[in-house]
């Protein structure tokens, strides 16, 4: 019985190692560890051995059959690896190849601009606010400070509608608006399309503006140059020089004009800020006290800032894009940049 | 505004070099646009003096030279004819680049070498036209730049400046704030003048009728002038702000207007009728011919000086044709007069005149000026017309305007500008520009009387501006604002824009930006007739152009015109999106109403090129797909699109009109293809609107939480045979509001026509998904809800299963 066992052994063991795809494995384990297996042959006949056989042999059966087992596992995870490694070898690809492309869309770059400004008045605690693009006179001018017949109507260009009713020349007139619906304290960002009567180069006759304004107790000049330092450092980086020097605008005093060194020659001088070094950036100043009046403010008691600046120019500074034009005209290959 | 750097040393003595003269203006208020250097290319333009002059060997018309540059004897060949041994010449070095773009190189002439060339005037752009080369004057220094040699070195400075700042329109304002900048003193030198023994006033008149417009009007006479061309100095000094020279007389008005910003205007005496000056009012639709040689009929608006008969000149704007400065005139009478801004103004705009006089009376001219102005004028025009100027000056001054006196209160000051200035510093501030400062009111006060040449210093605000500007803005620290800060959300309405831009986004769509004014034909463009109310539209009185004359009420025709341009730039898969306002008209009338309108439009491959990509045309459905996810991205949870034919520019077959509950949201569809072939589109272009404005209103809505069952779920599929009118709303209706027991959601997963299906039928396949949150679910449960389902189906849309 012994050597029928050993003989046994001989046979599984090469017929295994001899399996050589999983599908034979599998057939060589069926063979010998099947109901009708070798092995389980041996096993049925040890009803027919002597007492003292029995546990012998069949020790010698378990042994063996764990021996199989294993044997056939550790080969099938051969087999297996084989297969899998042979596989991978085939199944080489050109990585190189473009991906699937997604459709995917830009918002205009005016509208990321403004969303980047806003964002950061924002924080400070400026709320949003908008108001028509066809203006009443009042609101555009008078209220503003710039009566008819002076010569500051002359610095806008203006569409008309009507006698009292034009396309508005600036986002100002949202100052307006919403002093005459609240009180102070308010700190007011508002973004907008603006119109002037101008085209060429350098002038759109529309275009985008963003109006800020905080009105409150105590608000000093210094708090203007802080607040617009701390937005151009925000936006272009640190490290730009800003500058404010004295302006006019008829809604403000004291007005000023704020430069930022160049941001693309950092202030040596090229053509984008015309060898001066310095870039103007936007207008601002203290509210006009005509201002508060024509809103009802009370001018011994509030005092405030207001500053404006154009995005297209922000973003044309931002992107280094050159020709105005571009914005307006719409073309894939220009949007499809930002 | 242009001065020169050394036309203001005649006024102020300053150290700075031009460049940080320009860096004060700027910082000062007075903007530096420009700075150029006259001369400054051309130092190499020299000095030099002809040691001889002999014929070229083998040119007949050439000049072989020798010539002394100081330092060097070299040879030049020129072409003149008028050089003789001895003279002083301009000598253009090799290396120079003249103006006009002219390089001047090392050359040989005829086998004659030329190391240069000699000027004339013309190429020294110092004359427009020379007879011969430029014959310089005797003793000047060999080897020195021509320019500096002969004085002519200077500095161009153009001032932009702002409305405000009239007294800078003169050499002698910006002079003013030089001083200030500087801490040194203004010099005005008073005009001496020689006045013969006939008095004007027994020759001429004035008279003003308008005292509002004209509170004073001056004049002076000059007789025996002979009009001739201006000496070098009159006529290089207004060239080198930028100005031609016309005569002796002419000349020094202007430059007298330059150097003091009175505007003046001399008439030949031999044309006023009667030795008179009326100012008064124009007739109504009276003709008057300005010196321009224009026609302007008048209003009873504008302001007219006048004579004896007739007017001869629009006041501050511009002199007649008539009465103005000839070759043959020898009496003058020089006016210098204060004219009503806003009068000016309204004239100069009228009649579309817009001049150097009238810029300076629209914006404030110095009524005190008049008389230093005049005399000024009148001692120059003697001294360079050979004239002499009748005794006395003419000077009706009816309304004298008072000085403004204005209270500043230095706390208030210290307090807004946040600096730390006393009494007697913002007295010397106001003092080094030429206010006159005495204590104020009250004990913390000064009260200040503003000269006339600023009238733009009305109030104590004007004066707290004079303060920072003076102090210097770069010396104001830098701080926060204190205070309550509004911390709510913003609302809704800002919220959905910003979602909707970047959901568009989000689905492959680019913004665009168009013009808010286009054509008045563009809504016929796109089939939309009289009646409708999109026709009404909002008219620009004064457009830049018929293409941009009229605020749309429409994004489509400039989004279809952006297709129809992006084609033909080629880009022919496009998504594009405007979320703009529409600028609608009511019906029954009233103003007009900005209606913020989404408008997007698709076209070309449903994927974009590439080797591993699909090249499937878009249809209807991909946009649909597209306004279904913005609409539910806005909160928009029910949406009904409805068959619509209402649009003219859509496929009356494919498109749809969306709808929440009551509120119509706007349109889907297929662009007509007549509307295409207006735009020049030869491609399918698909297009929705939706009205921002009832998104608002309608959006928001979030749905509540579905839980989620541990259960598998049971899929039925269903083909249903349908009349073909029948809708994929109509089938959906039903399994949605069905309520059959454990149905959980259902799809549209085909549909098919064809073979196997007969004429007037289509079938449409239904996935139904069975649910329990309790229990596994088994066959029969399934079965008896999807037979009822089905069965419900067939009832009630006579459809049958295939």
């Amino acid at each position: 019985m012994k050597e029928r066992l050993r003989q046994l052994q001989q046979d599984a063991l090469s017929a295994l190692k001899q399996a050589d795809d999983l599908n034979v494995l599998q057939n060589v384990r069926v063979k010998i560890l099947g109901k009708k297996g070798s092995l389980t042959e041996v096993m049925k006949g040890m009803r027919d051995l002597s007492a003292e056989e029995r546990p012998i042999i069949g020790n010698l059966v378990n042994t063996l059959k764990d021996l199989f087992e294993n044997y056939f596992i550790d080969r099938q995870l051969e087999l297996q690896q084989r297969d899998v490694a042979a596989r991978l070898a085939n199944e080489k690809i050109d990585v190189t190849l473009p991906g699937r492309k997604t459709v995917s869309g830009n918002l205009h770059p005016v509208t990321l601009v403004t969303n980047e400004v806003v964002e950061i008045f924002s924080r400070l605690g400026f709320a949003v606010a908008e108001g028509p693009e066809i203006e009443q006179d009042f609101y555009n001018f008078e209220a503003l400070n710039i009566p008819k017949d002076h010569p500051a109507r002359d610095m806008q260009d203006t569409f008309y509608i009507k006698d009292d009713q034009v396309l508005r020349t600036h986002t100002s007139p949202v100052q307006i608006r919403t002093m005459l619906e609240h009180k102070p304290p308010v700190r007011i960002i508002a973004p907008g399309t603006v119109y002037r009567r101008d085209s060429d180069i350098t002038h759109s006759p529309m275009f985008h503006q963003v109006e800020g304004f905080l009105v409150d107790d105590k608000v000093t000049f210094g708090d203007l140059k802080g607040v617009l330092t701390h937005f151009l450092n925000e936006y272009f980086g640190q490290g730009h020089k800003v500058r404010f020097r004295p302006s006019f605008f008829p809604f403000t005093e004291p007005s000023a004009e704020v430069d930022i060194e160049c941001v693309i020659c950092g202030g040596k001088g090229c053509r984008v800020c015309g060898k001066t070094g310095w870039l103007e950036i936007l207008g601002c100043g203290m509210i006009d006290p005509e201002v508060f009046r024509s809103v009802n403010y009370d001018v011994e008691k509030y005092s405030g800032f207001a500053f404006g600046m154009g995005l297209e120019r922000i973003a044309m500074l931002k992107y280094g894009v050159n020709d105005l034009r571009l914005f307006f005209d719409n073309d894939l290959r220009f949007l499809k940049q930002f | 505004m242009i001065v020169t750097y050394n036309w203001l040393k005649e006024f102020v003595n300053f150290q700075l070099t031009a460049e940080e003269l320009c860096d004060r203006l700027t910082m000062a208020g007075l903007e530096v646009d420009a700075l150029v250097n006259i001369g400054g290319e051309l130092d190499s333009v020299i000095v030099a003096q002809l040691d001889s002059v002999e014929a070229h060997p083998d040119a007949d018309r050439l000049t072989v030279c020798q010539v002394n540059t100081g330092s060097d004897i070299v040879q030049v060949v020129c072409g003149a004819t008028n050089h003789r041994t001895g003279d002083l010449i301009a000598l253009a070095q090799p290396g120079t680049t003249l103006p006009g773009d002219f390089k001047i190189k090392k050359s040989k002439i005829r086998g004659q070498v030329s190391l240069g060339m000699l000027c004339s005037e013309k190429e020294l752009a110092l004359a427009e036209d020379s007879p011969g080369i430029m014959i310089l004057p005797p003793d000047l220094p060999l080897g020195q730049p021509v320019f500096d040699a002969l004085g002519l070195k200077d500095y161009q400075i153009e001032l932009d400046l702002t409305p405000n700042r009239p007294d800078c329109l003169s050499v002698v304002g910006v002079a003013r704030e030089v001083a200030a900048l500087c801490g040194e003193k203004l010099k005005i030198p008073l005009p001496q003048l020689s006045e013969v023994e006939s008095a004007v006033a027994e020759k001429a008149s004035v008279t003003i009728e308008n005292t509002d417009g004209c509170p004073r009007y001056a004049a002076r006479m000059i007789r025996d002038v002979k009009i001739g061309p201006s000496p070098d100095w009159l006529v290089h000094r207004l060239e080198a702000v930028g100005m031609r020279s016309i005569n002796n007389v002419v000349d020094v008005t202007n430059y007298v207007m330059l150097e003091l910003g009175h505007p003046l205007h001399a008439f030949d005496f031999r044309y006023l009728h009667g030795g008179k000056i009326v100012v008064k009012s124009a007739q109504q639709e009276e003709k008057f011919t300005t010196l321009d040689e224009q026609i302007h009929s008048l209003t009873s608006e504008d302001l007219m000086i006048c004579d004896g008969q007739q007017p001869v000149a629009m006041a501050g704007v511009m002199g007649g044709l008539d009465s103005e400065v000839k070759d043959d005139t020898e009496t003058i009478l020089l006016e210098a007069a204060y004219f009503k801004p806003t009068m000016i103004r309204r004239t100069s705009k009228r009649h579309g005149l817009h001049t150097e006089s009238s810029h300076r009376f629209e914006r404030g001219a110095d009524i005190d000026m008049i008389p230093v102005a005049l005399d000024r004028a009148a001692a120059l025009i003697a001294e360079v017309s050979g004239g002499e100027i009748l005794s006395g000056m003419i000077d009706v001054y009816p309304r004298h305007l008072e000085p403004v006196n204005i209270e500043i209160n230095i706390q208030k000051t210290k307090a807004l500008l946040d600096i730390p200035v006393d009494r007697e510093m913002i007295q010397r501030l106001f003092e080094s520009i030429g206010l006159q400062v005495e204590a104020g009111a009250g004990s913390d006060s000064l009260r200040v009387k503003v000269p006339s040449f600023r009238p733009d210093l009305e109030r104590e605000v004007d004066l707290i501006e004079e303060v920072a500007r003076l102090y210097g803005y770069d010396r104001i620290p830098v701080t926060m604002p204190v205070g309550t800060v509004d911390a709510k959300l913003p609302p809704l309405r800002q919220n959905l824009q910003k979602t909707l831009q970047l959901e568009m986004v989000a689905v492959g769509f680019s913004e665009a930006i168009n013009y808010s004014f286009v054509a008045t034909d563009s809504i016929e463009k796109i089939g939309i007739s009289a009646d409708d109310r999109r026709s009404v539209q909002v008219e620009i009185l004064n457009p830049l152009s018929e293409d941009q004359s009229v605020m749309r009420t429409s994004l489509v025709p400039s989004l279809l015109e952006t297709v129809s341009r992006n084609l033909n730039f080629r880009s022919s898969d496009l998504r594009l999106f405007e979320l703009r306002p529409l600028f609608l008209t009511p019906k029954e009338g009233g103003a007009c109403i900005e209606q913020l309108s989404l408008t997007a439009v698709m076209s070309g491959q449903r994927e974009p090129e590439g080797w591993a990509q699909t090249t499937v045309p878009v249809d209807f459905y991909d946009l649909k797909g597209v306004v279904e996810e913005i609409l539910a991205t806005s909160g928009i949870l029910n949406v009904s699109f409805v068959s619509d034919s209402s649009q003219p520019y859509l496929h009356p077959g494919k498109s749809c009109c969306l709808t929440s509950g009551q509120q119509q949201l706007g349109f889907l569809g297929e662009v007509h293809p007549d509307v295409l072939t207006n735009f020049n589109i030869d491609q399918p272009v698909y297009l929705f609107e939706l009205n921002v404005e009832a998104i608002i209103a309608v959006s928001g809505e979030h749905g509540q939480f579905k839980p989620l069952s541990r259960f598998p779920d049971v899929i039925r599929d269903s083909a249903l045979l349908l009349d073909e009118t029948v809708t994929a709303a109509q089938v959906m209706e039903i399994v949605n509001r069905g309520k059959v027991k454990f149905f959980d959601s259902a799809i549209i997963f085909d549909l098919y026509t064809g073979k196997g299906v007969p004429d007037g039928k289509k079938s449409l396949a239904i996935r139904v998904r069975y649910l329990d949150l309790e229990k596994t679910l088994t066959e029969a449960e399934v079965t008896k809800s999807h037979d009822k389902l089905i069965r419900s189906l067939c009832h009630q849309l006579n459809a049958e299963i295939r």
